[in-house]
This record gives structure tokens, sequence and C-alpha cells, in this order.
């Protein structure tokens, strides 16, 4: 069955890899220091952020495309980079996806951190910046989550990735989107067959991830 | 700090594809169609010839009639290969397209349920089917599924039964009652699976119709009157303006209508069957059909996958 799709099903699952990786890679180093400095520090206005920031874990990634499409697109006010259609422009929308994800989820692991744990570090009288990289070591489990969470949302997407990439083979199809088409056309064994592949990718992906969470507890 | 590392990331990320994207472009053409014409497996079909004589590489964008076309207004697709005549000759005429050509047709199917409560098979024309559709909705004895969603083959029913009454307009129309009238907003398949489900009519596209028969989806449903010249279905290829947009790749898109409706092109058009369906005829402009037998003699060895099933 699955040789007989019509496509390089190894090719399509490597991109989705790849656009699920990049997004949630660079989601993550922008959502965890983010969220890191608004989970630990004082100052005005910061309920509302953490307010404004769980909200935007409903954002509709289909709005988040249309974003990146009106950047993107040649009539665009990035239109001469020519990324329309890329998987460039596909880990971009994701990554505005997830970035609320990584932040928000960092927020509550660090804000978590028992107040002792707290107390003990400032009384060791490092500096705010030493204090502030412990605080995060033991909010290490919470902050893999809020990795694996951005990874989960990432390779599961379809709105955004079909609006900005386009589906097209060899280029921008990922698994996600070849589902959508298989179940377009009918083939719904085809459909089902990949979604087998993309949970079998994941559930690799996650125990990499859960053993990196789980190395750094000892 | 880290947020500097994460923007440099995304730059080199993006400049990385930018120069794949670039080195790329000179030996591809971005073609923006509707689902129809990739869903069909026709894509799959004639483009690798194309690719082959040109030394090139066609990346298919497959979306709606709208949304090709605003591709197309853009400069995001280099050429244009769609189903809307209207709405095409608007776009020509605002400048965002030229050379529109005929290329082919199709046939768009009135489908019904085993039964036909609304005797649609002994309809003697289309719009005599819609008419008996609508009556025998009306008075509780069938149902009828609407795409209700922009697409060509929406635009397609709006126009018949703008032709069979005056009154029925698109506003009245999208007030009908949903005892009978069902505005289902989704894609040809979806609404195909729901007239099975509900014994209802509906005018489809006839690869979808096909291949959701061929996939044992539909049962139930039977094409109950096609041929009738207000049911075809024409498609044209249009180059996207390259003086609005000089980036796009014109030469490319150029061949590739002079290809479209060369005689080789069209010859190839004509000759993909799907289970056992020739669906695409050729009438680009000065194109004379040969012997079909011949021409369909060569494509039982090469059938691609979409119509192997």
């Amino acid at each position: 069955m699955a040789l007989d799709i019509g496509y390089d099903v190894v090719q399509v699952t490597l991109l989705s890899l790849y656009v699920s990786g990049c997004a949630t890679t660079v989601g993550s180093l922008i959502g965890i220091p983010l969220g890191a400095r608004i989970g630990l520090r004082q100052f005005g206005g910061k309920g509302l952020l953490k307010t404004i920031t769980y909200t935007m874990y409903g954002f509709p990634p289909v709005i988040s495309g249309l974003v990146i499409y009106y950047l993107l697109s040649r009539s665009g006010p990035l239109g001469s980079l020519g990324l329309l259609f890329t998987p460039t422009a596909m880990i971009l929308a994701e990554t505005l996806l997830v970035i609320p994800l990584t932040t928000g989820i960092t927020i509550s692991s660090v804000t978590e951190v028992d107040k002792a744990i707290k107390d003990t570090i400032t009384s060791l009288g490092t500096t705010r910046r030493q204090g502030e990289w412990t605080i995060m070591k033991e909010a290490w489990v919470g902050i893999v989550m809020a990795i694996m969470v951005a990874f989960g949302r990432c390779i599961a997407e379809v709105g955004a990735a079909y609006m900005v990439g386009g589906n097209i083979q060899g280029q921008t199809r990922v698994l996600t989107t070849a589902i959508m088409m298989e179940t377009r056309l009918g083939k719904f064994d085809y459909a089902v067959g990949l979604g087998v592949v993309l949970l079998g990718v994941a559930m690799a992906v996650f125990l990499f991830l859960k053993y990196i969470q789980e190395k750094e507890m000892l | 700090m880290i947020v500097v590392i994460a923007v440099v990331a995304v730059l080199i990320i993006g400049a990385a594809a930018a120069v794949v994207l670039t080195s790329d472009k000179k030996g591809s053409l971005l073609l923006a169609t509707t689902t129809s014409t990739q869903d069909s497996g026709l894509l799959d079909y004639i483009l690798p010839t194309f690719e082959k004589e040109y030394k090139c590489k066609v990346l298919v964008v497959a979306v709606g009639s709208g949304q090709a076309l605003t591709m197309g207004q853009n400069g995001d697709a280099d050429v244009l290969l769609v189903h809307s005549p209207s709405s095409e000759a608007t776009f020509v005429q605002n400048g965002y397209g030229t050379n529109r050509t005929s290329i082919m047709y199709n046939w768009f199917v009135i489908v019904g349920p085993d039964a036909d409560p609304a005797g649609t098979k002994n309809a003697t024309s289309a719009l005599d089917a819609f008419s008996r559709i609508y009556d025998n909705g009306t008075s509780g004895d069938c149902k009828f599924v609407s795409r209700a969603d922009n697409s060509g083959t929406y635009t397609k029913e709006l126009s018949l039964w703008a032709a069979l009454n005056s009154t029925y307009t698109k506003e009245n129309v999208t007030q009908w009652s949903s005892t009978w009238y069902l505005q289902a907003e989704t894609g040809m398949g979806a609404v195909l699976d729901l007239c099975e489900e509900k014994n209802a009519y509906t005018l489809s596209d006839d690869a979808t119709f096909y291949s959701r028969v061929e996939s044992g989806l539909i049962p139930h449903l039977n094409i109950t009157k096609t041929g009738d010249s207000k049911l075809k279905n024409q498609y044209s290829v249009i180059l996207v303006n390259s003086t609005k947009w000089p980036h796009i790749n014109a030469t490319l898109a150029k061949d590739f209508l002079d290809w479209m409706s060369s005689k080789a092109g069209q010859d190839l058009i004509k000759s993909y069957v799907l289970y056992g369906h020739q669906l695409f005829t050729s009438n680009a402009p000065g194109y004379t059909s040969t012997s079909l037998s011949h021409t369909r003699m060569t494509v039982a060895a090469s059938v691609p996958r979409t119509a192997r099933g």
C-alpha cells in the first residue's frame, strides 16, 4: 500500500521532522527565556502579559498562516525574499504558533519552583542571573514539557502548513498536508497509514525528549 | 542574549532557504491550479512529459479557484490553470494576467440516489433536472446538498439555478429551507459522502464522483444527468502579468501555455483515462483532434497511481 502512494513517504516524513524541529527549536529559544523572565521578575502589567500569553494558546493556526502569508506574499512587505511556499514559510508560521506555548508553560514551571528553594538561592548571595539559571534548572521537567507540547503542536499542524507551504510534492508536502489530501481524495486507508507514521515519528521524538527530561533530574 | 541567538537562527534558516530557492528558481514553474486538476490525477499524468521536455520542475499548488486567482493577482504564482470563466475575465480585465487560453473541458454531473425520487433520469436537460429537484425538494420528496463554498462547482450550481428562474439569485438560494436544501460549505468528496448518507442530490465534477465510486464510499449514488452543454466545465491557462511582477518565470510560463495548447499537450490531456472514463476533452484554439482510439491504447500501460486506486 505505502509503496503505491505515488510520492516519497520517507522524504515527506523527514520534511515533517525538519519543519517541526526547526519551529520547535526557534520557538523554544525565544519562548523559554521570555517565559523565565516573565515568571521570575516583578514588573507592571505582568498579570496582563500572562493572560495574553495564555489566551494565545488558542491562536488559530490558519490565522497564523494568513499572517505569514501576507508578510511573505510577493505583494507583501517581505515579498522580495521569495519565501512563500517554502519550508521556511512553514517554519515561521509554526514558530509563531508555539511561542505562546513555550512562553506560557515556562512561566508556570518557574513559578511553581518551591518558594523554599528560591529563598535558599537568594540567601546564597548569587547574582540575579545565576539565581535565575538555578531556578530554571529546578524547573527543568516543566521546561522540557514546554518543548514537547510545542513539538506536538507543530508535527500535528495542518492549516498553516497547507496555507503557506502549498502541499507541493517534493518541496513542502508534510505528513499532515498529505493526510488532508488523501482524505479529500477519499483514500482513507492512505490517510490512516500516514497518520500511523506520524504517530510513530512523534513517539520517537517524545521518547528522546523524555530521556533528556529524566536524565537532567539526576 | 538568547533572543539574539534565536533571531540569528531564523535569519540563517531563511537565508539558506532563499539561496536554495533562487538557485532552483530558474528551472521551476509555480503552477496555481484548482484541486480538481490535481485530485483527478491529470497533472501527475501530463506534467512529467513537460518537465522532461523543458528540463524543469513544475511546483503545483492546488487550491480553490478563487485562491488560485488571488495568488496570481499577488504575484505568488507564475501561471494559472483554472475553471472559473467569469472571474477569469475580470482577472484579465484588471490587468493581473495575460494570454488567457482555453485548454480543455470536463463535465459536471448531476448525482442522485438509486431511487431517484425527483425523476432526474427522465429529465430532458440539466435545467429540467434542477427544476424537478426544486419541485420535489420544496414538496419534501427529495434533498439537495450544495457546496456553498465559493468553489467553481458552487458558481456553476448558482448559474444553473439562476438560468432556471431569474428570481433564484444567490441571496434567494441561500435562504432556501434546510429541510431540503443543505448548504455544506465543504469539499466535493465530503459533499458526495453527505449525499450518500442523506439520499440527496448534488452537482459534482465527474472526476471526484468516479474516484469516490471507485473507493466504494458512495455505493447508492448514480449520475442521473450529464452531457448537457450547460454542464460543461471549461479550463483555461492564464499567464501572470510579468510586467507587474518581474520576478516570475515568464519564459517558462509561456512555454507551459504553448505546450499545453500544442498538439502534443492536447493529445496527452485527451488520452488521460480515470477508471475507464476519458475525463478531459482538449479544446485549445486551432486544435483538431485525431483518432482517439490510438491515443487511448498507449494509456493503459502508464496510468498513474491515482487512477489505479
